[in-house]
């Protein structure tokens, strides 16, 4: 590991401090404002009406009765949907689904929408909804894992996920002396963001201005632009704040693409915003999965084999495939590797990516192989994965850009007391008589790139203006990323003006993928390098500056000054410099991607271990996370405010994946019985105690310019088989399938 | 109906307002108040918590199934109306920017309301405080720490609301009612039968917002004073029906401390301020926490019409699903609790642990005499239609030693009390399991041993 990075960035300024929010008083004021806040004059509402059943036609919608009511402007059904240009079934960005917008009368799964109501009030059209009172011709709807046939999945890119294999996979398990073959399930999951899906349409001739949550403006432009026929550039919009994404504010929806419709037609201004209710259908979900593991090992507990093989749940028209066998492929040394995946075709919306697709599910199942595995070597299941520890990532034999998951193990495992653990569950009680269990996983997620474009502005008064079209769903780029940008400009926070949130601005790329503040900091870190060395090459020519002829001399910029590099005597204010050169501003412009060759060199990926402790009341068998430790691994830390909270919302994303989140079909109707908060559980406040995080520092020379790995998903990664690992240690049971009920524990 | 209430500290008149508009909406469609947020419009997450203040002092209630008439005279504060009018911070606010209590921010509008609120009363039991407010974001730690480090700082001045407490708006012909006390209410409900009673609104309201039902005629109770009467003597509790859930916690707390944990888990602080006594039981749902604890302590309800009152064992109330012995125009007065040696024991089994509607809820109160069972009071939500006591139980246990062996051979009794049903929150199998194994609980607990001697299997 080298001692200094290869591009220099400084610490101890204003990255890696835990600045503290700058949008925070407009959120405890509640003047931070969503997308359903926005109601421009002459606004009509648009409410849509779901189907009740997953499968067949409708036949008959009474569009008189909702015409009638007053109040109802407009009912759009597949029988009087005016032409969209772009077609529904196509797929015109990088990141995108076919989407349900009354092409035809077909019902493809429960809650996609089969009509349209405009109204003056929110009332009138809510009312007009329900009075167009469907009627159907039902099929039967196939709703579970088993109910139709698995098919392979054709490799295809997003949605599409290839297997992999690496090594002689027969030999691997031929070789075993002791194998297991084990199959976990989980459930369909649905993102379920405090604030619902909306979007507020205007359109001027054939320009369209949105108000809409969106993970991806630029990106977003171009997806609704396609489907108006229009330019990218004739779409604005504005997402100053999201109430949170996860993974399913991406894209277009069907609805949203209805709402826009609508106000084209009417010429009016448009609002519509999902009900709770409705987030159970057209927007995405992560779907369900079941995941056979096959995994070997030889006399001295080295694994000969991990063979995964995914079978997920997609929708009948729509690929989105769950990575998640995948999951197994980057993190323990084995002497063959293979993972697979295929897909089953069910009446449900299209399942999309959720916070840590693929890594999520992938890695329940992974880690609790691997603690069989551990428990079937009869030896300490930290013991066994560092017994397999992988010095280069396993298959490839590439190095790792950097892994300090070692470190993460040691200080994880001190934090929490592993070392004091019974190795046979079933030992441990506290003093109420309740069954204690300890329970360990290993998180690992990739450090994927986008592209970002920046633009910094340094103004005669040697302030900054800094713009991107980054987005804040609640991780905090309004400020990790304006403290990037201070820092690429020597300047202090406060006089730095931030940008964003809005898609007139360079192109911020996507919020996703945990690389938002890798992509656009590295762009905002770019365009405030190209600033200063633009101000360094006019000092450096002006004769009046300290700096004059220093032209080969690097500098390096402070507190509003630019500085010959070791030669603090000799420097110069970035105004005076503006000033002398005549300059109202000088811009400078950053953009940010991966090198291609980088990429095939190294292997790229933050880690983490995550300690958890359960109590199960032996009668009742209810189970309390009672403690967990996560030490994390994901190179340089921004602000460690903003961090510690992505990491912790990731474990308790990993209590609700183990203990909570299952959306629930009745097999008659194909509809989802638990479509709402009092049904469909995350987890409340009361439910989480005892968290802890620690992060561990890493020096990243090769991920990227700043060297941040990203920290938005890895939390939940280790923490699900973490906490049904300490399950089986209170209590002797396996559950393979999450989430574990009361029910599993009690009859097991 | 025509209205009046303080909205942050400004008069509010409505005149003609429809008796079913939420406060949620009216906030964000016509007034223009959109920093209280919509999460799911059926008080299950909190994002709409406002702070509302009457005779008794400031609660924090989900704005999204809270009706209008409601609100008449008394005051609400929303989150613009937390800061002073110079855009001082409120304490809670300074402190959840301190924190970092906001990640995505769309639920921190309500954090705040309910903060507020708990500040103002000097609350500091954080976590259920603020139990009724879900962060998908999850950052429900700093928001704790927040909480915490704003404790016993002053109550800023501009947060003081004068409680207008006007008259009921007088009464008209065909309604929406407000009656000012029981008798007016029970001359007022015998002539219009059909009328819908709305107590708190944490059920109706859904009829509302997710039903989307009309209601034709609407007597709402909240201006009735005298059924919010406590009275503790020597012999009995009695609860008058429009006692909200947060007194009765407070006042059976500290007599029969299972039940009041039990309350604590049925509902979010801001359900619990809405929802009365009165209101869970009439219901008759067969999931209401209420009516198996109240079947176990022999609880009287007391109901009445015009000015016929008649009295019954609760458990005689519940006759069917959904169906109740209450004639048209009868309603719900009081409930009454005989005072008792405390050996009442709840059993909430939810999938979630806090803030869940129950699988199972088990209430046992068995009363031992040298070593022998003399009498018990056993019954379940969730194992049938109604609320249900298990009378082959009781009868397997009474007279019998109070050993492991009379348990395990009452176990067998429940296939003779209930066939549950399966449904989302639990199958039939689990229902039966988990009912057995409360009983083996009680034992275990009364005998003060370790539960893990007894484990038990479906």
């Amino acid at each position: 590991m080298p001692d200094t990075l290869a591009h220099p960035v400084r610490f101890g300024s204003n990255a890696g401090q835990p600045v503290t929010r700058r949008d925070g008083i407009a959120k405890v004021t509640g003047t931070a404002t969503f997308t359903a806040d926005n109601s421009p004059e002459n606004l009509l509402h648009a409410v849509y009406v779901p189907a009740t059943i997953a499968r067949g036609r409708v036949t008959h919608l009474d569009v008189a009765a909702a015409e009638a009511h007053p109040g109802v402007t407009m009912v759009m059904t597949p029988g009087n949907r005016p032409a969209l240009q772009g077609d529904p079934s196509a797929k015109p960005t990088m990141f995108s689904f076919r989407i349900e917008v009354l092409q035809d009368d077909s019902v493809r799964y429960a809650g996609q929408p089969i009509a349209l109501v405009l109204g003056e009030t929110l009332e009138a059209a809510t009312e007009g909804a329900r009075l167009l009172n469907p009627r159907y011709a039902a099929e039967p709807a196939r709703t579970r894992i088993d109910d139709d046939e698995a098919a392979p999945v054709e490799p295809g890119g997003f949605g599409r996920p290839a297997g992999v294999e690496h090594g002689d996979v027969a030999a691997g398990h031929a070789a075993a002396t002791k194998a297991i073959d084990v199959t976990y399930e989980t459930s369909a999951q649905y993102h379920n963001a405090m604030e619902t899906h909306a979007v507020v349409a205007q359109w001027e001739g054939d320009k369209l201005s949105l108000d809409v949550p969106s993970q991806a403006l630029l990106m977003s432009c171009a997806g609704y632009a396609y489907f108006f026929g229009i330019p990218a550039e004739n779409v604005t919009i504005r997402a100053p704040y999201l109430g949170g994404g996860f993974g399913s504010k991406a894209i277009p929806t069907g609805p949203q693409v209805l709402a826009i419709l609508a106000a084209k037609e009417t010429g009016r201004p448009v609002k519509l915003m999902l009900t709770r209710q409705q987030m159970f259908g057209p927007v995405g979900h992560r779907g369900a999965t079941r995941q056979r593991l096959r995994l070997g090992i030889d006399d001295g507990a080295a694994l000969t084999v991990i063979d995964h093989e995914g079978l997920a749940a997609t929708s009948s028209f729509d690929d989105f495939v769950e990575p998640a066998a995948n999951a197994s492929q980057g993190l323990y040394a084995a002497g063959a590797l293979r993972s697979a995946h295929r897909a089953v075709r069910l009446d449900v919306g299209t399942p999309g990516p959720m916070r840590a697709p693929g890594e999520a599910s992938g890695s329940a199942a992974l880690e609790c192989a691997m603690d069989e595995m551990a428990e079937a070597a009869g030896i300490d299941p930290l013991e066994f994965r560092l017994r397999n520890y992988a010095e280069t990532e396993p298959g490839t034999g590439k190095p790792y850009s950097s892994k300090a998951l070692r470190e993460c193990y040691m200080q994880g495992a001190e934090r929490f007391g592993w070392s004091g653990r019974p190795l046979l569950p079933r030992q441990m009680k506290d003093e109420n008589g309740l069954l204690t269990g300890w329970g360990m996983g290993t998180a690992l997620f990739p450090c994927p790139m986008f592209a970002a474009d920046a633009r910094a502005t340094l103004r005669s008064d040697g302030s900054a203006l800094v713009e991107t079209s980054a987005i804040d769903m609640g991780q905090g780029a309004w400020t990790a990323l304006a403290q990037i940008a201070a820092d690429s400009l020597g300047l202090p926070l406060d006089m730095v003006e931030f940008r964003a949130g809005h898609s007139s601005l360079p192109d911020g790329g996507v919020a996703g993928g945990s690389g938002h503040t890798a992509t656009a900091g590295g762009a905002l870190h770019a365009a405030g390098g190209d600033v200063i060395r633009q101000l360094g090459e006019i000092a450096a020519a002006d004769p009046e500056s300290p700096l004059h002829g220093a032209g080969n001399a690097a500098f390096s910029a402070r507190d509003g000054r630019l500085y010959v590099d070791g030669d603090d005597s000799r420097s110069d204010s970035f105004a005076d410099i503006l000033a002398r050169a005549g300059s109202a501003e000088l811009v400078g412009n950053g953009s940010a991607s991966r090198a291609p060759e980088d990429a095939e060199k190294f292997s790229m990926h933050s880690h983490g271990a995550v300690f958890a402790e359960v109590k199960v009341d032996p009668d009742l068998c209810q189970v309390r996370v009672t403690r967990m430790v996560g030490a994390f691994a994901a190179g340089r830390i921004i602000n460690p405010k903003l961090a510690e909270s992505q990491l912790l919302g990731g474990m308790i994303w990993g209590i609700s994946f183990a203990l909570h989140e299952e959306a629930k079909h009745d097999p008659r109707t194909g509809r989802i019985v638990n479509a709402d908060f009092a049904g469909y559980h995350v987890p409340v406040n009361a439910d989480v105690t005892g968290l802890e995080v620690l992060t561990v520092h890493e020096d990243d020379p090769y991920v990227n310019a700043l060297g941040i790995k990203g920290v938005g998903e890895i939390g939940i990664v280790g923490s699900v088989g973490a906490i049904a690992n300490a399950i089986w240690h209170a209590t002797g049971h396996r559950i393979r399938r999450f989430p574990i009920r009361i029910e599993d524990l009690l009859t097991a | 109906m025509d209205i009046t209430f303080l909205l942050n500290g400004e008069t509010v008149v409505l005149n003609g307002v429809a008796p079913t508009t939420t406060l949620l909406d009216w906030l964000r469609e016509e007034r223009g108040l959109t920093g209280t947020k919509e999460g799911c419009n059926e008080g299950d997450c909190g994002a709409c918590t406002v702070m509302v203040t009457d005779e008794s002092g400031p609660r924090a209630l989900n704005a999204c199934i809270l009706f209008l008439p409601q609100l008449h005279g008394r005051a609400v504060r929303t989150v613009e109306g937390v800061s002073g009018p110079d855009g001082t911070l409120h304490p809670v606010q300074q402190a959840m920017v301190e924190h970092h209590g906001s990640q995505c921010g769309f639920c921190t509008p309500g954090f705040i309301m309910s903060m507020a609120t708990a500040h103002a009363r000097g609350a500091t039991d954080h976590d259920d405080q603020l139990a009724g407010n879900l962060c998908r974001c999850t950052g429900y730690a700093p928001i704790i720490r927040a909480a915490r480090s704003a404790e016993g700082t002053p109550v800023p001045e501009w947060m003081a609301d004068e409680v207008p407490g006007s008259t009921p708006p007088a009464p008209t012909a065909s309604g929406p009612w407000m009656p000012a006390s029981t008798d007016e209410l029970a001359t007022i409900y015998a002539a219009h039968p059909e009328a819908v009673l709305v107590a708190g609104a944490t059920d109706v309201g859904l009829w509302v917002t997710k039903a989307l039902r009309e209601l034709d005629e609407v007597i709402f109770l909240g201006r009735c004073d005298d059924l919010k009467a406590v009275e503790v003597t020597e012999a009995s509790i009695r609860f008058g029906a429009m006692v909200d859930m947060n007194t009765v916690r407070a006042t059976l707390a500290p007599l029969f401390p299972s039940y009041g944990e039990m309350i604590r888990r049925y509902g979010s602080t801001q359900v619990r301020n809405a929802a009365t006594i009165g209101g869970n039981i009439a219901n008759g749902s067969p999931i209401g926490d209420n009516p198996p604890a109240l079947i176990a302590l022999g609880a009287t309800l007391h109901l009445r019409k015009g000015e016929i009152r008649r009295d019954l064992p609760i458990e005689d109330y519940f006759l069917d699903y959904g169906k109740q012995d209450r004639a048209p125009g009868e309603f719900v007065e009081a409930v009454t609790i005989p005072r008792q040696t405390d050996r009442l024991k709840c059993y909430k089994l939810s999938k979630r642990f806090d803030q869940d509607i129950s699988a199972v809820c088990g209430c046992f109160n068995v009363t031992i005499e040298d070593g022998t069972v003399r009498a018990a009071r056993i019954a379940f939500g969730g194992m049938a239609g109604v609320p249900k006591r298990a009378a082959a139980v009781e009868a397997a246990l009474v007279g019998q030693p109070w050993t492991e062996a009379t348990v395990a051979a009452a176990q067998a009794a429940f296939d003779h009390d209930f066939t549950p049903m399966s449904d989302m929150r639990a199958s039939a199998g689990y229902r039966l399991a988990s009912a057995k194994a409360m009983l083996a609980r009680y034992l275990a607990e009364d005998m003060g041993e370790g539960a893990s001697v007894l484990e038990v299997r479906a």
